[in-house]
């Protein structure tokens, strides 16, 4: 009998319905710095909203890299539903902080991803995910460096204005 | 057609002509091919099952399933739709396209 099911798709079930939640994820995240740009945009802080909405750009990018590779592998990508935006921030500061809180959730399913894609011998899945791993690393530093560089300006003053301006920094 | 799984209501087959699965529900059998078992799977997958036991929310019990891109229409009760789900995902494990599940389905 031909194996019509492996014929059809060359990646686990499991792992199928974890990188659909991942997309959701990314799409998620799309929205969320969608919204922060918004803010931005809002208070005054011009520059930080030009690095939110090319933030919001990458997340569906990385979105649409796991649907094509669903797409390839003959799974079933599910165009992700995306509820709870908050639009609500205390502060530039507070921005940023739940940027880094953001992305560190994401790094942490990714990772688990990974690890049950090894678990389930499922190796396709397991380094299609090298390169989210590594993107994750470059996200996360962005956003502490970035932390930082608030820390040392400081949001005395003309701080917020220097914060805004050296946001440019991180912008290629 | 060769029978893969059986449940208590349905079974589920492959075809050895066509590259698709059949599942026959006794009065009727639906050609599926990977993506639309998928869907189906999907589907099943989304059915709060926990508002038939709740007057409520599912008054009558009942689930439309809606397969096929529409081709097919099946009314189904809490234990038929059970009983599917469990062929589904156990027709997955056995075709190895799934890993045994953790813990039992029903
Ligand atoms: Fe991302
Ligand atoms: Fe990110």
């Amino acid at each position: 009998m031909k194996d019509i099911a492996r014929q059809s798709m060359s990646i686990k079930v499991e792992s199928m319905d974890m990188l659909n939640a991942q997309i959701k994820m990314e799409a998620h995240a799309s929205a969320s710095y969608l919204a922060m740009a918004s803010w931005c945009e809002q208070n005054g802080f011009f520059t930080s909203a030009k690095f939110f909405f090319k933030q919001a750009e990458e997340e569906r990018e990385h979105m649409m890299k796991i649907f094509n590779f669903l797409v390839d592998t003959g799974g079933s990508p599910m165009s992700p539903e995306i509820t709870n935006i908050n639009h609500d921030y205390a502060s530039i500061v507070d921005v940023f902080e739940s940027t880094l809180d953001h992305e560190v959730k994401v790094t942490k399913s990714i990772h688990n991803i990974v690890k049950k894609a090894r678990e389930l011998g499922d190796i396709a899945t397991e380094r299609f995910l090298d390169w989210f791993v590594m993107e994750q690393v470059e996200e996360e530093n962005t956003i502490r460096d970035i932390l930082d560089m608030i820390s040392v300006t400081g949001t005395e003053g003309v701080g917020l204005q220097m914060i805004d301006n050296q946001v440019a920094n991180w912008m290629e | 057609m060769v029978e893969i799984n059986r449940s208590k209501y349905y079974s589920f087959h492959q075809a050895t002509a066509d590259r698709a699965f059949h599942i026959d529900f006794g009065h009727k059998t639906i050609r599926l091919p990977l993506c639309q078992l998928l869907s189906l799977r999907h589907k099943l997958k989304t059915i709060a099952i926990e508002d038939h036991f709740d007057g409520d929310l599912n008054k009558h019990g009942f689930e439309i399933l809606l397969l096929c891109n529409k081709e097919h229409l099946f009314i189904l009760n809490t234990l038929e739709i059970l009983d599917l789900t469990e062929l589904v995902e156990s027709s997955l494990v056995k075709l190895g396209l799934a890993q045994p599940a953790q813990v039992a389905l029903v």
